[in-house]
């Protein structure tokens, strides 16, 4: 587990802006200033309330070759073409968990009840700030690849593609997430905190040279929050 | 009451209990994600080998293998749990016969691994029937302890102590996860947890897993600081690190057992390592701490109330109890707890915390409700939106009892009072939950009126809690505030008893303190002054109303004048910047629900800042306003507190309906237009829907006044489905048909089928929106609609949500798809109203 990360705060602030303003479905029109300001409150309070937590556990890696659609993690089978295309190459894959904590799904239930327009700018700074904490541990555990002559892969969660969202159980619990970070899940494999990412993370002794992350490789091109076309 | 020898050694000997187990079953082959517990059925031989080594190295207290032995966690086809939990008991057993030694067998209860309603999708019962089930085995199975243990959320350590407690006569045992910031993975601190333990009378409590033994120095600190209890420290075996791919400790065997030595001499009496500890450790244990002194701690005295997340400790500054959850001569609360109206109380909350509340009073009773089940909701609902801790307040012993059940920490209760038949209602609950009660200083033969007369009452009081085990810290003296208008000695007979309560008696005290101006003109004047000498006289804490700029400019300069206000920091930083405003305002200018009649009111003298109190005058029907935005405009703007005070103004001169019919009508159109437009976004949508409603209200009340608020609003239930907890689509589209007219019936998420069609029957409701998130959920949504086919099929059915398409919502039978928001809101136009067609775009289909 990563202990006391602090993202370098003043560096990520537009970028996370400017996140939070695609999550909220503005594209490219110009945003107001009441909005912004919305924003940049938001972020200070879950500076305040987010508890950061993050695990990740390393697992050797068996597929079925080309154009597989099955791969196993550990002892973990999953049945995902688009998960067998995302670690080809792979010998091993990292599980990986995090989250923003408990505290943040409570200062969002706080805001639906006084002002609604200040919980929808929360639910969308919290969902960059989660995805820029990812990105922060990701890279860390890069560098200890690197040392290690191993290189990393996009992470990929279940419920993309056709990645099941029913993994989530055993991915969680081959992590012992509840016990290490607190995160849970309900019945219906939806993640409790709600600010929480799980994925898969491959690694390999190859580097993939020009790997494009997260929202622009997603196939659904017609999105309207992607960020190459908004 | 049988009781295991463990407690006559407690406290005599240190005891020693066992090491870590999942390092070594790993050892033994136990793959990741791998059920442990099986393994007490089919690889017992190994079981019970680790168990052997820890007895042979001295522990005297073993954990049977069962830390993820409940129903919730443990889903295995093969092997029932019952047989699970009896051969974990019996392999210990087994060990211990082996090594020729014997020992105490300590059931190993760890979490559920779910998270707990509200933010979780687990019941506070249904945690607690998982936990009751596999303590009944434990116990059947003959333990001789129950050890709940790796515990980091507060609530499920109340269900599982309630479970041990009410289903077992075994010794509890609890031990939590703290962190580096000394803090549960849910944000209690020590000194919370201590405290709520204490009052559920676990029998030792204490620390476990999380840090290694140096790190755990802080919070073992703060533990013996505060617990009169027994402490339990186990730690890891230090901090994990990565090597060649496996996980070791930074400090080794020895080292552990030099800090553990330490932490015995500062008073620990239970000792065992966690993660990363193995026989070797246990063995250095416990030939170290052989022959080391042991002793209960002392008594500690700190009167603490909490919730999840906040502890507050009665001290030299006193608290402000918040008195607006209590219907008694409130119009709107009572109002609301009829109309079944929880979000006024939660809103009514989150306004007491901002004016600075320590806890909050919850009273919910009123003539025609089912008392029991609106204190749960309103319990429930504010414990979701504020980690305040609550004073139940309710004369119903069984409104009392479920919610100090339900009740996340240890609550105030409010009240008993000298009456035997109310000590013999209130102590049995108050020595079960825990809590800290208010004594009103009465008895039987009513309110003395010597000072003399209600000091002796407190000590009858303290006298019979004590019978219960119920120590004064848990005590809080009520003195009685008697309005001056009838007895004239009222107030000196109340601060005199203040002080002789807090110099003689040693206990700490609470006062309803405007009671004292009853039947008296200007009523906030003689509060506040009677309260700065209540303060001065020694009370600890004021029900009082936080609302009231006049009580928190006495508790803010009291607290200043009496130095405790470090350099009066909170005092200027309060109110450095104000000017005083020598004229008296009408009501309602410090916020909607400040009803105290009158301010006078301070404001920001920087009139550029954004506070309510500092956009005043100019507004006129025509929106003339020398340069300043019309009703419309601000609304458009979703300027929220700005568009509450113009339409105050523009109701100087013109009709409430004149004014929605001007303002907020065509403005809600503009901003609709522009959302489907997509020249205005979902941000800017809600806030001018906020802005809408702030204007609304202000017009409501005054329509209310005149008598014609007669006007029927059709109704519309809305959930969030079965299974989802992502309810921010829900209340955008609550927010957005609130607009518009409409009452909306929120059930909130996780809703049951049952329970949309249980609402819809009950009040005729004609539509019901459902709102879901992922596949998985979907499927309660079909559900949901399956059933209200059947039961109430005349009910239309809207969908929405993110996986939501039109073809998927054809497939599970609704009868509209709502792209967004406002595709909602124009369909139950259409469909209840016969309006909203105007804004209708285009390619939205026929109603079916």
């Amino acid at each position: 587990m990563l202990t006391k990360l602090v993202v370098g705060e003043e560096k990520t602030m537009e970028h996370l802006e400017r996140e939070a303003v695609r999550y909220l479905g503005y594209g490219k029109h110009a945003v107001d200033e009441r909005t912004l300001a919305l924003v940049a409150e938001s972020f200070a309070d879950l500076r305040k309330v987010a508890e950061r937590k993050n695990v990740y556990r390393i697992f050797a890696l068996s597929g079925d070759g080309e154009g597989a659609r099955r791969v196993v993690i550990g002892n973990l089978g999953i049945e995902s073409r688009n998960l067998s295309k995302n670690l080809r190459g792979c010998e091993e894959a990292a599980l990986f968990g995090a989250t923003l904590g408990v505290g943040v799904d409570r200062l969002i239930t706080r805001a639906s009840i006084t002002d609604m327009a200040k919980a929808v700018v929360l639910q969308a700074c919290a969902a960059a700030y989660l995805e820029e904490y990812c990105d922060f541990c990701q890279e860390r555990i890069a560098e200890a690849m690197r040392l290690e002559g191993k290189y990393l892969r996009p992470r990929f969660s279940p419920g993309y593609g056709d990645f099941p969202l029913s993994c989530q159980e055993q991915i969680m619990r081959m992590l012992d997430c509840a016990k290490k970070i607190g995160l849970t899940m309900t019945d219906g494999c939806l993640m409790t905190p709600t600010k929480s990412v799980t994925a898969v993370i491959g690694i390999s002794t190859i580097p993939t040279p020009c790997h494009r992350s997260g929202c622009e490789s997603c196939q659904k091109t017609d999105c309207a929050y992607r960020r190459d076309t908004a | 009451m049988r009781r295991g020898t463990i407690l006559d050694e407690l406290g005599k000997r240190i005891l020693i209990f066992d090491g870590g187990m999942g390092t070594l079953l790993q050892e033994k082959g136990l793959g990741p994600g791998e059920l442990p517990e099986v393994w007490n059925l089919e690889r017992a031989t190994d079981v019970i080998s680790i168990h052997r080594s820890y007895i042979e190295a001295g522990s005297d207290i073993i954990l049977t293998n069962t830390f993820g032995a409940n129903a919730l966690k443990f889903h295995d086809e093969r092997h029932a749990l019952e047989d699970v939990v009896k051969a974990a008991v019996h392999n210990v057993r087994e060990a211990f016969l082996q090594a020729g030694k014997t020992g105490y067998v300590a059931l190993d209860v760890g979490p559920t691994g779910k998270l707990l309603k509200p933010m979780g999708d687990l019941g506070f019962e249904e945690a607690y029937a998982a936990f009751r089930e596999v303590m009944v085995y434990g116990e059947k199975a003959g333990v001789d302890l129950i050890h709940i243990e790796t515990m980091s959320d507060t609530y499920e350590m109340k269900a599982a102590v309630l479970a041990a407690k009410e289903n077992t006569d075994l010794p509890v045992f609890v031990t939590a996860v703290f962190d580096e910031r000394k803090k549960l993975l849910t944000g209690a601190d020590v000194l919370l947890v201590v405290s709520m333990l204490e009052g559920l009378r676990v029998d030792a409590l204490g620390v476990n897993c999380g840090l290694g033994p140096i790190q755990m120095e802080p919070v073992l600190d703060e533990l013996f600081a505060y617990s009169s209890l027994p402490v339990i420290v186990k730690p890891n075996a230090g901090l994990p690190k990565s090597k060649d791919g496996k996980t070791v400790y930074d400090i080794s065997p020895a080292e552990f057992v030099d800090e553990m030595e330490k932490i015995v001499q500062k008073g620990a009496l239970v000792v065992g390592g966690c993660c990363g500890t193995n026989p070797e450790h246990i063995s250095l244990l416990a030939r170290r701490v052989a022959g080391m002194e042991a002793r209960m701690p002392q008594k500690k005295t700190q009167t603490v109330v909490s919730s999840y997340g906040k502890a507050v400790m009665f001290g030299e500054r006193s608290q402000v109890i918040g008195e607006r959850i209590n219907p008694t001569g409130k119009k709107k609360l009572k109002a609301a707890l009829k109309e079944h109206d929880i979000d006024y109380i939660l809103k009514e909350a989150i306004m007491q915390e901002e004016r600075g509340a320590h806890i909050l009073d919850v009273n919910v009773g009123l003539p025609d409700i089912d008392e029991e089940k609106m204190m749960r909701e309103v319990v429930e609902g504010v414990q979701s939106i504020t980690s305040l801790p609550l004073q139940i307040d309710t004369v119903d012993k069984d409104a009392m009892e479920l919610a100090l059940r339900v009740y996340n920490g240890k609550a105030m209760v409010n009240s008993v009072s000298g009456k035997q038949e109310s000590m013999d209602a209130v102590f049995p609950l108050i020595q079960k939950y825990g809590g800290v009660v208010v004594a009103l200083l009465l008895d039987e033969d009513g309110i003395p009126d010597t000072v003399d007369g209600r000091i002796a009452i407190a000590r009858r009081i303290i006298a019979e809690a004590a019978k219960y085990d119920i120590e004064k810290k848990d005590l809080v003296m009520d003195a009685l505030a008697m309005t001056i208008s009838s007895e004239p000695r009222g107030a000196v007979v109340t601060l005199e008893t203040l002080r002789r309560l807090r110099d003689e008696v040693g206990v700490h005290t609470v006062l309803g303190v405007s009671n004292i101006s009853f039947g008296l003109p200007m009523r906030p004047v003689i509060n506040a002054a009677f309260y700065t000498m209540a303060l001065y006289s020694g009370l600890s804490a004021g029900i009082i109303n936080p609302a009231s700029d006049d009580m928190m400019r006495a508790y803010d300069s009291y607290h200043a004048l009496m130095n405790l206000d470090d350099n009066c920091g909170n005092y200027i930083s309060k109110y450095g910047g104000m000017t005083m405003k020598t004229t008296m305002l009408p009501i309602g200018m410090a916020g909607s629900t400040a009803a105290d009649g009158i301010n006078g009111n301070m404001v920001a003298s920087d009139t550029g800042s954004a506070n309510a109190g500092t956009v005043r005058a100019g507004f006129d029907a025509e929106g003339h306003g020398h340069g300043r935005m019309t009703l419309r405009r601000l609304i458009e703007k979703g300027m929220k507190d700005e568009a509450g005070l113009a339409a105050r103004e523009l109701l100087a001169e013109n009709e409430p309906l004149a004014i929605i019919n001007e303002h907020l009508i065509p403005a809600l159109d503009f901003v609709g237009k522009g959302f489907e437009a997509g020249t205005v976004f979902l941000p800017q949508l809600l806030m001018s829907a906020e802005a809408a409603k702030s204007a609304f209200q202000v017009l409501r009340e005054s329509m209310e006044n005149d008598a014609k608020s007669g006007e029927k609003k059709e109704k519309i239930v809305l959930a969030t489905v079965k299974g989802d907890i992502h309810d921010i689509g829900k209340n955008i589209v609550k927010v957005l048909l609130e607009n518009y007219n409409f009452e909306v019936v929120d059930l909130g998420k996780d809703v049951p089928p049952e329970k949309v069609v249980e609402a819809v029957k009950a009040q005729n409701v004609r539509l019901v929106g459902l709102s879901a998130l992922m596949t998985t959920t979907v499927v309660s949504m079909e559900e949901t609609i399956r059933l209200l086919r059947k039961e109430a099929p005349d009910c239309k059915v809207m969908v929405g949500g993110a996986v939501l398409n039109q073809d998927y919502a054809d497939m599970i039978g609704a009868d509209f798809y709502g792209k967004d928001a406002m595709q909602s809101v124009y369909y139950a136009q259409r469909l209840l109203q016969g309006t909203g067609t105007c804004a209708m775009p285009h390619d939205v289909r026929p109603i079916k």
